[in-house]
C-alpha cells in the first residue's frame, strides 16, 4: 500500500525537504507550522552564531588537502545547509555539521599561527639556526629546492613498494613531506599571530557566553511553562498547560478521550497520559481536518462529531489572564477568544471579567487554568427527550460574535502574535515538542 | 438516611441491653462526665474528662471506654491521662496505657478499650481522667455532592449521653462548630446554642449504655485534605545527611463536586463559589531542613514558598490547581536534614529519632507508609514506636551496593496529626563501612587501569608458530633495531654540534689545543659507534621484515658518515689555519665548500631520520 502510493510513502514534510513549495501547495498544514517555515537570517546568527562566519573558513581548510573524508564533511555540510534553509527545525540537522566545520577552521588556524610563533621563538627549536637569522629567507629557498628533489627521490623509490598494500599510507607520507614545505611558507608576523590567537580564543568565549545565554533563554524556557518579569523584576510563571494535563491525568477516566488542536497532541499523552484523537504526527491530516471542523462548527454539530470520535473532553487554548502591575486582574490579551466549539470570537478588550457571553448547552466548563490559557470542556451526555421542549437557539451567543473565522489557524496565529508581543517569549509558544 | 435507621437500630439494641445486662461492671461509677466535640476541622477530636469512682468493694485496675461501631472505625487515635491535679489546676499528668479489650457478654456492635491505671482503685477512691479520641472521616458530606455554588454541608453524629458500660452520675456535652451556619441539631432537653456552640446537658444519673443520638447538620468551609496515601522514604546517609522524600496522594475528602466548574465565578468571588475548596497546604519542617523541593511526575510545581526561622520552616505548598470535593492530585516534596539533628548514639548502637507523621498541617493519612532506609552494613536493627504499628522489612539497591540496604517499613492506617510523635530506629554500624564505597569506586579504577596494562603487555596470541605472529615478533625487533640506529644517530649528532662550539670557542679564545682535544675525543667516540652500528646493520640486512625500510636507514647511515668526513674535513681546515695563522678571506674560501655541504648534508639526515620515525 505504501509503494502503491503517489509519493512511495514519503511523508509531506520529507517531500517538502525536496521541493520546498510542495507543502504549501498540497498539504496546508505541514505549511501552517512556523517550524516547517524557511528560516530568517537572524534565526541563523541566534542558533550558530560565529560558526556562520567559521563554517566557510572551515570548507576551504576541507579543501587545501582534498581528501575521501574532507569531500565528505563538505557534502554533508552543503546538505544540511540546504535542509536547514527549506525548514527551521532543521536546523539541528545543521547544528553538527557546523560544529565539526568550524572546529575544522579553528584547528587549522590554530595551526598556522602557533606554528608560525614556534618558528620565530628564538632557540626553541633545532630547525631554524639561530646563527643564520639574516640569510634564513635565502637559505629557505634552498632547503625547499633540496625538499623537492628529495620528494622526486621518494616517490621514485616507493614505486616498487607500493605493491604490499601500503596504499593508505602513501598520502599520508605525501602530505607529510608538503606540509613540511609549508611549514617554512606559511610564516606570519609574530605580532600578527599572537594577537590573532588571542582574538581567537576571545571568540571562543564569547560564543560559550552567547551559548549558555541562548541554551537558558532559546532552548531551555520550555514552551509550555511562560514565564514574565514584573516591572518590580519580580517573576511570573505561567504554567497553564501542566496544570491542565495534572488535572486531566488525575480526574478523568484512565480511558476517556480527549480532543484538542494537534499542538497539544503529544503534550496531553505523555503529561495527562489520556487518549487523544490528534496529535503532532500530522500524518492523518483528514483526522486533523474532523477535529478542525468539530472546533469550528456550531456546538450541537460539534457535539455530534466530537461524540463521534468517542470523546469525552475538549481541550481549548484560550487566551489568557494576566496579572497586571497592579495586582488587579485585567484582560490584556488583544482579543479574547471565548469559544472555539460554539461559533464566537468575544472582542473583549480592557473589560473586567464577570461577564459570560455565551451558554452552552452540550458541553460543559469542568475545567479552566489558573491564567485562563486552557479550558477543558466535557461532552454533556445526550439529555433525555422530553416532550414539546423547543430547543432555544444559542441566539445569544451568536449575536455577540463579532467576527467569524474559517478556522483555528489563524486563531493560533493571532494568539501567537498576541503572546509573543506580551510575554517577550522567544517562539513557539503554541508550538508543541518536537516530533 | 441509612445511617440514621442504622443509628436507631443501635439505640434499640442499646437499650435492650442496659436492661438485660446491667450487672457486669458495675463497681465503677462516673461521677462526671464532661465532653467536648471539636468539629473545627474534619479531623474530629473529643476530649472527656472521666471522673471515676469506685463504688464497689473490689479494687479496680482498668476502666473499660466504649464506642459504637460507627465510630470505631473511624478512630485514629486515643490516649488517656491521669489528671494528677487536684481541683482546678490543670496538670496534664503521665498518660495511660490504653489498649483494646474484649470483655464478654458485650454486643458486637460496640468496641471497647481499656485504661490501665497506675495503681488499683480502691473502694470509696475517685480519681479523674482525660481521655482525648480522634476520630477521621466522621464528618459525612451531606449532600454529598455539591455545584461549585452550594455550600458544604456535613452531619456529625454522635451520642448526648456518654456512652459506657459504667453508670454516670452527671454529665454534659459540648458540640464547638466553626463559626458558620448551623443547618439543624437535634434538640433534646437542655440543649442551648451559645454562638456556634452547641450544649447539652447536664443530665444526671443515667444508667450504663445510656444512649441518645443526636445529630448535627452545619456548614464548614475547612480543607478536607485527605492523602490516601503516603509514602515517606527517609534515608541515613553517615557522611551528614537525612533525605526525606514524601509521596503524596491527596484528595478533597469533603462533598464531590458536580456540574460545572466556572474558573471566572472561582476568581471572582472565591468565598462564595468555591469556598469548601482549598488552594494551599502548610508543612512544618523540622529546623535547618535545606534542599526542599517541590514536584510532580510531569516536572517541578513553581507555586510555593518557604519562610525559615530558627525554629522551624514553613513551606507553602500550592498543588496545580485548587482541590474541589472530589478532586485528586499527586505531589512529591523532598529536604534534606542534617544528621547530628536526628541520629544519635548510646550504648555503641546508633538510633534514628523521627517524627512519624507528616509534616503537612491537618491531614488526614489514610495509609501511611514510612520507610526507613539505613546504609547499607548496619545490623541489629530493632524500632521503638510510641504506638503499635505494622512492621517489615526489605532491601533497597542503591548506588555501589551489593546487598542492598536495609528498609525499615512502618505502616499504619488513619494518621491524624497527632501521630507526629518520635519513633525509634536502633541499629549497629561500622563507621569504617561508610569508606567502603568509596574503596569500590577507586578498586574499581584501579583494576581497570591494571587491565589495560596487562593487556598491553601480556601476549595473548593462540598460535604461537603462525607465520602472521612471527612476522610481527620479527616486525618488532627490527623497529627496536631501528630505534637504536635513530639513538647513536642522534648522538653522533650531538657530537658534531661539539665540534661545532669547539670551534666556535677556537674562534673566540685560538686555544688551539683545546679545540685538538675536542677533536680526539669526538673521534674516539664516533668510532665506537661506527662500531656499534655494524650488528645492527648487519642484523637489519639479515631481516627478511626490514627490506623496505633497509634502503633509507643505510642511506641515513651513509649520509651520516659524510657528514661526519666534511665536518671533520672542515675542522681539521680550521684548526689548519689557525696553526698556520691564515685568517679572515682565505679561511673562508676554504671552508665554504665544506660549509655549504654541511649544512645541506645536515638537513638530509634530519629529514631521513623524521621519515623514519614516522614509519
Amino acid at each position: 500500500m505504501v509503494a502503491s502510493s503517489p509519493t512511495l510513502g514519503w511523508s509531506g514534510r520529507s517531500l517538502s525537504l525536496l521541493d520546498p513549495t510542495y507543502a504549501s501547495k498540497y498539504i496546508p498544514i505541514i505549511a501552517s507550522v512556523s517550524e516547517h517555515q524557511p528560516p530568517t537570517w537572524p534565526s541563523y546568527f541566534m542558533d550558530i552564531n560565529v560558526l556562520a562566519f567559521l563554517v566557510p573558513a572551515g570548507i576551504i581548510a576541507c579543501f587545501l588537502p582534498l581528501s575521501d573524508a574532507s569531500s565528505f564533511v563538505v557534502l554533508y555540510i552543503v546538505t544540511s545547509v540546504y535542509f536547514s534553509g527549506v525548514m527551521v527545525r532543521l536546523m539541528l540537522v545543521l547544528a553538527p555539521a557546523a560544529c565539526i566545520m568550524s572546529g575544522i577552521a579553528l584547528s587549522e588556524a590554530f595551526n598556522v599561527l602557533t606554528r608560525s610563533i614556534k618558528f620565530q621563538l628564538p632557540g626553541s627549536s633545532g630547525t631554524s639556526q639561530a646563527d643564520s637569522g639574516d640569510t634564513s629567507m635565502s637559505s629557505d629557498g634552498e632547503q625547499n629546492d633540496i625538499a623537492k628533489t628529495e620528494k622526486m627521490d621518494e616517490k621514485a623509490k616507493e614505486r616498487p613498494s607500493k605493491k604490499n598494500k601500503k596504499k593508505e599510507k602513501e598520502p599520508v607520507e605525501r602530505a607529510s613531506v608538503r606540509s613540511r614545505i609549508e611549514k617554512k611558507l606559511l610564516v606570519l608576523p609574530l605580532e600578527a599571530s599572537v594577537i590573532a590567537i588571542i582574538l581567537l580564543v576571545l571568540l571562543g568565549a564569547f560564543y560559550v557566553v552567547h551559548c549558555v545565554w541562548a541554551a537558558a533563554e532559546a532552548y531551555s524556557a520550555p514552551s509550555i511553562v511562560l514565564t514574565s518579569y514584573s516591572p518590580g523584576g519580580g517573576l511570573h510563571v505561567f504554567d497553564d498547560f501542566r496544570e491542565a494535563y495534572a488535572w486531566l491525568s488525575h480526574n478523568t477516566e484512565v480511558d476517556d478521550k480527549v480532543a484538542s488542536w494537534w499542538d497539544y497532541g503529544y503534550q496531553t499523552t505523555a503529561m495527562a497520559n489520556r487518549t487523544v484523537i490528534v496529535d503532532n504526527n500530522t500524518w492523518n491530516n483528514t483526522h486533523i481536518a474532523t477535529v478542525g471542523t468539530a472546533m469550528s462548527s456550531p456546538e450541537k454539530a460539534a457535539w455530534e462529531i466530537f461524540n463521534s470520535l468517542d470523546v469525552k473532553y475538549v481541550l481549548v487554548v484560550f487566551g489568557g489572564l494576566f496579572p497586571s502591575a497592579h495586582t488587579q486582574i485585567s484582560l490584556e490579551l488583544k482579543e479574547m477568544f471565548v469559544d472555539t466549539d460554539g461559533k464566537g470570537f468575544d472582542r473583549v478588550r480592557r473589560t473586567e471579567i464577570g461577564k459570560k457571553y455565551f451558554k452552552l448547552t452540550h458541553f460543559e466548563e469542568v475545567f479552566t487554568t489558573h491564567h485562563w490559557m486552557v479550558r477543558i470542556y466535557k461532552l454533556k451526555p445526550p439529555k433525555n427527550r422530553i416532550r414539546g421542549k423547543t430547543k432555544k437557539s444559542k441566539s445569544k451567543a451568536s449575536s455577540t460574535s463579532s467576527s467569524k473565522r474559517s478556522g483555528t489557524e489563524a486563531f493560533e496565529r493571532d494568539l501567537a502574535e498576541a503572546w509573543s508581543a506580551k510575554c517577550n517569549s522567544v517562539r513557539k509558544i503554541l508550538l508543541s515538542l518536537p516530533i | 438516611m441509612g445511617f440514621r435507621f442504622d443509628l436507631l437500630l443501635l439505640f434499640t439494641t442499646l437499650a435492650l441491653l442496659s436492661t438485660t445486662t446491667p450487672t457486669v461492671l458495675s463497681d465503677v461509677i462516673l461521677s462526671r462526665v464532661d465532653r467536648r466535640i471539636d468539629l473545627n476541622s474534619q479531623i474530629v477530636r473529643v476530649t472527656s474528662t472521666l471522673k471515676v469512682e469506685n463504688a464497689g468493694p473490689d479494687p479496680v485496675s482498668e476502666i473499660l471506654l466504649t464506642f459504637p461501631e460507627v465510630q470505631a472505625k473511624d478512630l485514629a487515635i486515643l490516649k488517656a491521662t491521669l489528671r494528677e491535679g487536684k481541683g482546678k489546676v490543670k496538670n496534664s499528668g503521665s498518660s495511660l496505657p490504653v489498649n483494646v479489650a474484649n470483655p464478654e457478654g458485650m454486643p458486637p456492635s460496640l468496641f471497647f478499650h481499656s485504661v490501665l491505671l497506675p495503681k488499683a482503685l480502691g473502694e470509696g477512691h475517685s480519681l479523674t481522667i482525660d481521655v482525648l479520641a480522634v476520630f477521621t472521616h466522621a464528618l459525612r458530606p451531606f449532600p454529598e455532592e455539591i455545584t461549585q455554588a452550594d455550600i458544604q454541608l456535613v452531619l456529625y453524629q454522635d451520642t448526648a449521653y456518654y456512652l459506657s458500660p459504667y453508670a454516670v452520675k452527671a454529665q454534659s456535652l459540648t458540640v464547638l462548630l466553626p463559626k458558620a451556619r448551623i443547618e439543624t441539631y437535634t434538640k433534646l432537653e437542655n440543649t442551648n446554642v451559645h454562638g456556634s456552640d452547641i450544649k447539652y446537658g447536664p443530665y444526671e444519673n443515667l444508667p450504663p449504655f445510656s444512649y441518645a443520638p443526636i445529630v448535627v447538620h452545619f456548614e464548614t468551609n475547612q480543607p478536607f485534605a485527605v492523602a490516601q496515601e503516603l509514602v515517606r522514604e527517609i534515608e541515613i546517609s553517615h557522611w551528614g545527611n537525612v533525605q526525606v522524600t514524601e509521596h503524596y496522594n491527596i484528595v478533597h475528602g469533603g462533598a464531590k463536586s458536580k456540574g460545572e466548574f466556572s474558573r471566572l465565578d472561582f476568581q471572582a468571588r472565591p468565598h462564595l463559589r468555591g469556598a469548601s475548596a482549598f488552594r494551599n497546604l502548610v508543612a512544618k519542617l523540622p529546623p535547618r531542613a535545606h534542599s526542599i523541593y517541590y514536584r510532580d511526575e510531569i516536572g517541578n510545581i513553581s507555586t510555593s514558598n518557604v519562610w525559615g526561622d530558627p525554629k522551624k520552616i514553613e513551606l507553602l505548598i500550592e498543588p496545580r490547581y485548587p482541590l474541589f470535593g472530589g478532586w485528586r492530585t499527586t505531589f512529591t516534596i523532598g529536604y534534606g536534614l542534617p544528621l547530628q539533628d536526628f541520629l544519635f548514639g548510646s550504648e555503641g548502637k546508633r538510633f534514628l529519632n523521627f517524627s512519624f507523621g507528616s509534616p503537612i498541617n491537618d491531614l488526614v493519612i489514610d495509609n501511611l507508609i514510612v520507610k526507613v532506609v539505613l546504609p547499607e552494613g548496619s545490623y541489629d536493627i530493632s524500632i521503638s514506636t510510641p504506638f503499635p504499628v505494622k512492621q517489615g522489612q526489605e532491601a533497597k539497591i542503591s548506588h555501589l551496593d551489593v546487598v542492598g540496604r536495609p528498609v525499615v517499613v512502618l505502616e499504619k492506617t488513619n494518621v491524624v496529626p497527632e501521630h507526629n510523635q518520635y519513633f525509634q530506629v536502633y541499629y549497629r554500624f561500622n563507621k569504617l563501612s561508610m569508606l567502603r564505597e568509596p574503596f569500590m569506586l577507586i578498586s574499581g579504577i584501579f583494576l581497570l587501569f591494571v587491565a589495560g596494562i596487562v593487556y598491553m603487555h601480556v601476549d595473548f596470541s593462540i598460535s604461537k608458530s603462525s607465520a602472521s605472529y612471527l612476522a610481527k615478533l620479527q616486525w618488532d625487533e627490527v623497529r627496536a633495531t631501528i630505534q637504536q640506529v635513530q639513538g647513536i644517530i642522534n648522538q653522533c649528532l650531538s657530537i658534531h654540534e661539539k665540534l661545532e662550539a669547539s670551534l666556535r670557542d677556537l674562534s673566540r679564545t685560538g686555544d688551539v689545543q683545546a679545540c685538538k682535544t675536542a677533536r680526539k675525543t669526538a673521534d674516539s667516540l664516533l668510532k665506537e659507534y661506527s662500531k656499534e652500528l655494524k650488528p645492527l646493520l648487519s642484523f637489519l640486512q639479515s631481516s627478511p621484515q626490514a627490506t623496505q625500510i633497509l634502503p633509507k636507514v643505510e642511506e641515513l647511515v651513509a649520509k651520516e658518515r659524510e657528514l661526519q668526513e666534511r665536518l671533520i674535513a672542515k675542522h681539521s681546515t680550521i684548526v689548519d689555519c689557525y696553526e698556520k695563522k691564515i685568517g679572515g678571506r682565505e679561511l673562508e674560501n676554504r671552508v665554504a665548500s665544506h660549509q655549504q655541504k654541511v649544512v645541506a648534508l645536515k638537513q638530509e639526515v634530519e629529514d631521513l631520520l623524521d621519515y623514519i620515525e614516522e614509519i
